[in-house]
């Protein structure tokens, strides 16, 4: 990945290098301000799109570029077996404590977020229904950080997780869950249907296994343009017993198509205990019948579904696709806004709770010496600063007029 | 001027449209190596490939969310369904992905796919092979609808579609793919939301699309040699977008209507047009508007009996004699 010079002078005239805030080698986070610019109008710091390690700076201190010069390799790949850090984990592969640290970061900002937005609809002042992924926090951070920037995915009903997990913003989300014209589909997606093409997904596929072969269609897409990029195609466990889910990973497998088929399966299909739903409960099992590899993971564990969805990727990419990873994961909430969740049982509960995909990793980075009390704090005190301040901003953004309301229908 | 017949012109229209642009690719069952199942694509795979023509599996719902899945992405895909009749375990895709995700996403992501293929009773295949689905997909916004009842503009609506940026259902008819027309050897496009007036008359506008037009030409041809009635055809060629103007200016110079479809009855399109015609028109209809349609039952395998459950000239006749 090339951190190439913007378009930020508007006279055309050269931009100054004033200063590099990374070294070479240095691992750098998605977002982290690399370089700072000097142009004939402002100064600013360019953000690195992805995360990885900086391999190269190659304009100097003081020299000058034009919109579109390379200023800097980074290497993603490294984003997360870079040996530069200390920190070692139970399976003994070594991440940088800021990846780290961003995976718990990124879990507990959808943790936040969805018992935020619970809050919400419980005091009356959010509208519509709502299927939360409390407990799946994991899945998609992991599935999500072992992606790169521009690889897509598709996401179902219970979305929220996917989407900050993807880059989406939690003004962005929340703006849409108001309803608000601000939001990520100016107002006219709503909770179910969260998604921004510009961030690499597509609105919300909200009815069961209905994403999956549209997943797989955007596979075909890059194969036919010859392009690396996958596609995550995040689904339940009711999917599986869907035709569309057959039918797609049957044309996937046929074709060797780039999608990584993510199933997190969290025992329940809305009420439905998945025992009560299929014979072989062991979702993975089914790629094996198509053809191709299945592998299922403890989806508790951010970095086994990282590592996981790791090697998936690169098997992906280099057309050894697809795969179908089961993650192993639990629904602390009701199925959608007015489900109690009696049917899970008491047992259940209380094994799952303490399997929480949040407090284990919490534990894990005290423990290995990645974080302490006040890291962890800080990191909180960030996540609730970041959403307070959009749960203020998106109860007041202006909702789409009657004359919006008949737009967006037709491309022409 | 070339004379072809309807299957041909699809073919140039595909073939065209293949070389015009890298981002059209032709998916469905038996396309590529079996030449189409109505051998609409024959020989596209031999001069184009595997990459343009895809031979799928018997799998409607999964090829046609592909096809939506990789137009969201910029490809042009041609989705070619056996028969329309088919479409139905592919609804979901076409409904809720097709139809509504431009809207969902606040208009950032279009789906330039068309899904194409025949949707036509008269064939003595039954109920569940025979359906016109095109009042039921016209009714959901964000699809397109379009039904041409010639070689001329079977081409030139094929092209177009292609290159929308909208999900285009493209409905044709078996009954039509060997007769032929003549159609200019040269490149042309017809704008969807543009009908013609196949035959220009001053009594009574006959309204059709498909391959009812057919069937009012031939009856407007009886309708001036047996009974001095002089009616004007007009092809709406594409149901939606629709083309109000063209309906609505032919009945101010008649002041007569009758809609003909081979749909049937009960919320057909026949019933938008009469009230579009009402709303917009009233003052200067002569007469109710009449309608003719298929008979409301499913198609009905008996052969003498589906020939009368169609629209026939005769019926279209009688509805207009009947018109005070």
């Amino acid at each position: 990945m090339n951190l190439k010079m913007p378009d930020l002078s508007t006279t055309g005239s050269p931009i100054k290098v004033v200063r590099w805030l990374v070294e070479v080698g240095d691992f750098v986070e998605r977002g982290q301000a690399i370089v700072e610019v000097e142009t004939d109008k402002a100064t600013m710091e360019l953000e690195a799109l992805g995360p990885g390690t900086l391999l190269q700076q190659l304009v100097p201190v003081g020299s000058e570029a034009s919109a579109g010069d390379v200023l800097a390799v980074i290497d993603e790949t490294q984003a997360g077996s870079t040996v530069i850090g200390n920190s070692h984990t139970a399976n003994e592969v070594s991440y940088h404590r800021d990846f780290l640290l961003n995976l718990y970061e990124r879990m507990l900002l959808i943790r936040q977020f969805e018992d935020r937005v619970k809050a919400l609809f419980l005091e009356g002042s959010m509208p519509g229904t709502i299927h939360q992924c409390q407990g799946q926090e994991a899945t998609a951070v992991g599935v999500c950080a072992a992606l790169r920037p521009d690889d897509f995915i598709t996401s179902t009903f219970r979305g929220h997780g996917h989407a900050l997990a993807k880059g989406l913003t939690v003004q962005e989300m929340l703006d849409e869950l108001f309803g608000g014209v601000t939001g990520c589909c100016k107002g006219k997606g709503g909770s179910m249907h969260i998604g921004n093409i510009g961030k690499g997904m597509i609105p919300g596929i909200a009815i069961v296994a209905g994403g999956i072969p549209v997943a797989t269609g955007m596979a075909l897409a890059f194969r036919m343009r010859k392009t690396q990029e996958i596609v995550a195609c995040f689904f339940g466990d009711g999917a599986v017993a869907e035709g569309a889910f057959h039918e797609a990973l049957n044309m996937a497998a046929l074709w060797n198509l780039p999608v990584l088929f993510v199933c997190e399966n969290n025992l329940y299909g809305a009420s439905t205990r998945i025992d009560q739903v299929m014979k072989n409960t062991k979702v993975s099992d089914r790629a094996a019948s198509y053809g191709f590899r299945g592998e299922t993971v403890d989806g508790n564990d951010v970095l086994a579904v990282y590592e996981a969805a790791s090697q998936a990727a690169q098997e992906c990419r280099s057309g050894r696709g697809p795969v179908l990873l089961e993650l192993e994961t639990y629904r602390r909430s009701g199925h959608s806004r007015r489900d109690p969740c009696h049917y899970q049982p008491k047992e259940e509960r209380a094994f799952w709770s303490a399997n929480d995909p949040i407090i284990r990793f919490a534990q894990a980075l005290l423990v290995d010496g990645n974080a302490d009390l006040d890291d962890l704090d800080r990191i909180q005190k960030r996540v609730d600063d970041e959403i307070e301040s959009a749960v203020e901003k998106a109860k007041t953004t202006p909702k789409p007029g009657i004359e919006d309301l008949l737009t967006d229908v037709y491309a022409s | 001027m070339a004379l072809i017949t309807y299957r041909e012109a699809l073919r140039t229209a595909l073939d065209e449209e293949i070389l015009r642009d890298e981002n059209v690719v032709v998916i469905g069952e038996e396309v590529a190596q079996y030449n189409g199942a109505y051998k609409v694509t024959e020989g596209l795979w031999a001069a184009h490939g595997d990459t343009r023509l895809v031979d799928t599996p018997i799998s409607e719902a999964g090829f046609v969310g592909m096809g939506i899945g990789a137009a969201m992405l910029g490809l042009r895909p041609v989705i070619e369904l056996m028969f329309w009749s088919f479409a139905y375990v592919a609804f979901d895709q076409i409904v809720n992905n097709a139809g509504c995700v431009r809207y969902m996403s606040g208009g950032l992501l279009n789906v330039p796919i068309v899904i194409r293929g025949p949707a036509n009773g008269g064939t003595n295949v039954g109920a569940t092979h025979s359906h016109t689905p095109e009042n039921l997909l016209a009714n959901m916004p964000g699809l397109k609808v379009v039904a041409p009842a010639t070689a001329y503009d079977a081409k030139g609506l094929l092209k177009t579609s292609i290159r929308d940026n909208d999900p285009v259902m493209f409905m044709e008819n078996t009954l039509l793919y060997g007769e032929k027309w003549d159609v200019p050897d040269t490149e042309y496009l017809i704008p969807l939301g543009q009908a013609d007036i196949k035959r220009a008359g001053s009594d009574v506008s006959l309204i059709a699309h498909g391959r009812a037009v057919i069937t009012c030409l031939k009856a407007a041809e009886l309708l001036v040699a047996e009974h001095d009635i002089d009616a004007e055809v007009v092809d709406l060629r594409s149901i939606r977008p629709l083309d109000e103007e063209t309906v609505l200016n032919s009945v101010r110079k008649t002041h007569r209507a009758v809609v003909v479809e081979e749909g049937k009855p009960f919320c057909g399109i026949g019933a938008q047009m009469a009230s579009m015609i009402q709303e917009k028109a009233f003052d200067d209809l002569d007469a109710p508007i009449g309608r003719v349609a298929s008979l409301d039952a499913p198609a009905i395998y008996s052969p003498p009996l589906e020939k009368r459950q169609l629209p026939d000239p005769q019926r279209v006749i009688e509805k207009v004699l009947r018109l005070s």
